[in-house]
């Protein structure tokens, strides 16, 4: 075949052969310092997270039990609420001009907080008060908060009661914080917390061209765009937009310490990428993707003040794609997509509560997104996020 | 295993893996006389150093996957000719087919000694002028020896597609070899 000998001819003339390149060095090593600075930033952000998730692992399993005599900020609230549903009770006698030693005070009071506090607030006329144990300490009556509440209906009440608690009184609390009755307790207290997340967006993308994709694309049939949109980048570095999360949770109390959760999520996913259609290549096309989701997350709370909690969580999460839109020039193409996109979570939060039903909270947290077979993104390409987030808190 | 001066190539692939910039500047320099041509034929020499360029992250990103299966030389050539085909879809010109179309399907064959007049660079770009669409099928099937299954696969074209203008790109070429030939007399 005079066609294959030239072919043979040619290749031979072919193989191995040389040419001086110019020399494109200077843009690789950019190209390469560019890549590094992407991977240390990728892994800054992972040890951030997994430290913060050791550290609140570690709170969480060598925290001791709670004990008796431990000053927690509950106890404050609940010595302070004491002087006002118990004035009837308070004894004449005359405040001690030497002050006591607090600490058995507060471990009465924690004592009594714990058993009966709300017990005495609508049963005033209980006589095992620890109040009267407590002697009175000379005190600036009129800057507790105590004084100037309005005692509908009842008796005129001797000062002294009130000096008593003023040991405990938490002078930042804002002046309307005691004005509720029988405020419950943080852990008693149903949350609804509305959020949103921002997930770093640390991967350089790690896609080649995938000939067997392309192939299925190009034997699809022509005029059936819908079926022939196949995500094949042509450069490997794919970009993708920080993924936002918002959604709304409620969280029950289900111990003292614990609480779980469940809400509903909503997370917009954008990648952008150069992407074959009927064999067009179409230079950064978008690929947008709804989902919506349901977490149930468990937490313990480890530290709880009256304006400050600290907690560690643990969730998982499934999440439906309910949209999934190619923008490719002036085209809009949207396909569905099946099954569940799972995930587990797990972090470390503070919450800071500025009015007693509304405060403001933190999650950094590390959260893994399993293979499920999800259209293509951050979530496939960078299984492995560091979780940021943001949100107000309810009481309810 | 071939010898650079101070590194065997596997070392240079270890210290490319590690990251090692001078091992990385060691493989650029071996490799990029050889891979310079493969992106001159796929494109022709105005886009190749770009690709030359992209080609060697490429390389660098993913080195860690080579698994001492075959050449190295030839896991590379892989790469930048896929690269080069990348180039070419963006570039959407392989889906223009006008070119094609004009191409003579029968043409002059050349004779023995013609082809061994022509310098190598000279050939380069006689191949790397050939219509974007004519010039991928021709140096996927007779250089790097891809059925014509392959071929179809590759560049998302029919196995008859392929056959067809392989026949078109072998007779263009021919004939651009040949009047370069006679110029030369």
């Amino acid at each position: 075949m005079v066609s294959n000998d030239f072919d043979k001819r040619l290749r031979d003339r072919l193989e191995g052969v040389t040419e001086t390149a110019p020399d494109v060095w200077e843009g690789i090593s950019k190209g390469l310092e560019r890549r590094r600075r992407q991977v240390i930033f990728r892994r800054f952000s992972v040890a951030v997270a997994a430290a913060a998730a050791v550290v609140a692992l570690a709170l969480l399993v060598f925290r001791g039990p709670r004990t008796e005599g431990e000053v927690t900020a509950p106890v404050q609230i609940a010595g302070t609420e004491q002087p006002v549903v118990t004035p009837a009770e308070i004894p004449d006698e005359p405040a001690p001009s030497e002050t006591p030693d607090i600490a058995p005070i507060q471990q009465q009071i924690a004592a009594f907080t714990k058993k009966q506090a709300v017990a005495v607030a609508q049963k005033p006329a209980v006589t095992e008060t620890p109040v009267e144990e407590t002697p009175a300490v000379e005190g600036p009556a009129e800057e507790t908060p105590v004084a100037e509440t309005p005692v509908v209906e009842q008796p005129a009440v001797e000062q002294p009661a009130v000096d008593a608690p003023s040991l405990l009184t938490e002078d930042d609390l804002p002046a309307d914080y005691w004005e509720e009755e029988s405020r419950p307790r943080r852990t008693h207290t149903s949350q609804i917390s509305i959020l949103s997340n921002l997930t770093t967006v640390s991967s350089d993308g790690d896609l080649l061209y995938i000939p067997s994709a392309m192939h299925a694309s190009s034997q699809s049939g022509k005029g059936q765009a819908s079926s022939q949109v196949e995500p094949i980048t042509a450069t490997n570095a794919p970009k993708f937009y920080v993924p936002l999360t918002v959604g709304l949770q409620v969280e029950f109390p289900i111990t003292e310490r614990f609480s779980v959760g469940t809400g509903l999520n909503y997370s917009y996913l954008v990648s952008q990428y150069d992407m074959l259609v009927d064999k067009v290549m179409y230079e950064g096309a978008y690929n947008q993707l709804h989902y919506l989701g349901i977490p149930v997350t468990l937490s313990y709370h480890f530290v709880q003040t009256p304006h400050v909690g600290v907690y560690a969580s643990a969730s998982a999460a499934a999440e439906k794609c309910v949209s999934q839109r190619y923008v490719y020039g002036s085209n809009t193409l949207n396909e569905k997509v099946g099954g569940l996109q799972w995930s587990a979570k797990a972090g470390v939060g503070v919450e800071y509560w500025f009015i007693p039903r509304m405060g403001l909270y933190f999650d950094p947290s590390l959260v893994y997104f399993f293979d499920n077979k999800q259209p293509f993104s951050i979530r496939t390409q960078q299984p492995l996020q560091a979780n940021f987030e943001i949100g107000l808190r309810f009481k309810i | 295993m071939q010898e650079t001066s101070s590194y065997t190539e596997a070392e240079l692939i270890a210290g490319c893996v590690r990251g090692d910039r001078n091992a990385q500047r060691k493989l650029y320099e071996q490799y990029a006389s050889r891979m310079y041509p493969v992106c001159v034929r796929y494109l022709g020499r105005e886009d190749a150093k770009d690709v030359l360029q992209e080609g060697f992250l490429t390389v660098f990103d993913k080195i860690g996957s080579y698994k001492g299966e075959g050449s190295f030389e030839g896991w590379m050539r892989k790469i930048f000719i896929n690269a080069s085909l990348m180039q070419l879809r963006k570039s959407d010109v392989l889906r223009r087919t006008e070119d094609i179309e004009q191409a003579p399907e029968t043409g002059g064959t050349v004779g023995n000694g013609v082809l061994e007049q022509i310098g190598t660079r000279e050939l380069l770009d006689q191949i790397g002028s050939l219509p974007a669409g004519l010039r991928s099928v021709f140096n996927l099937f007779v250089v790097e020896g891809y059925s014509h299954a392959e071929v179809g696969k590759l560049l998302g074209i029919t196995e008859q597609s392929s056959r067809s203008q392989l026949s078109r790109a072998r007779t263009l070429l021919q004939e651009k070899i040949k009047k370069l030939y006679n110029g030369k007399q």
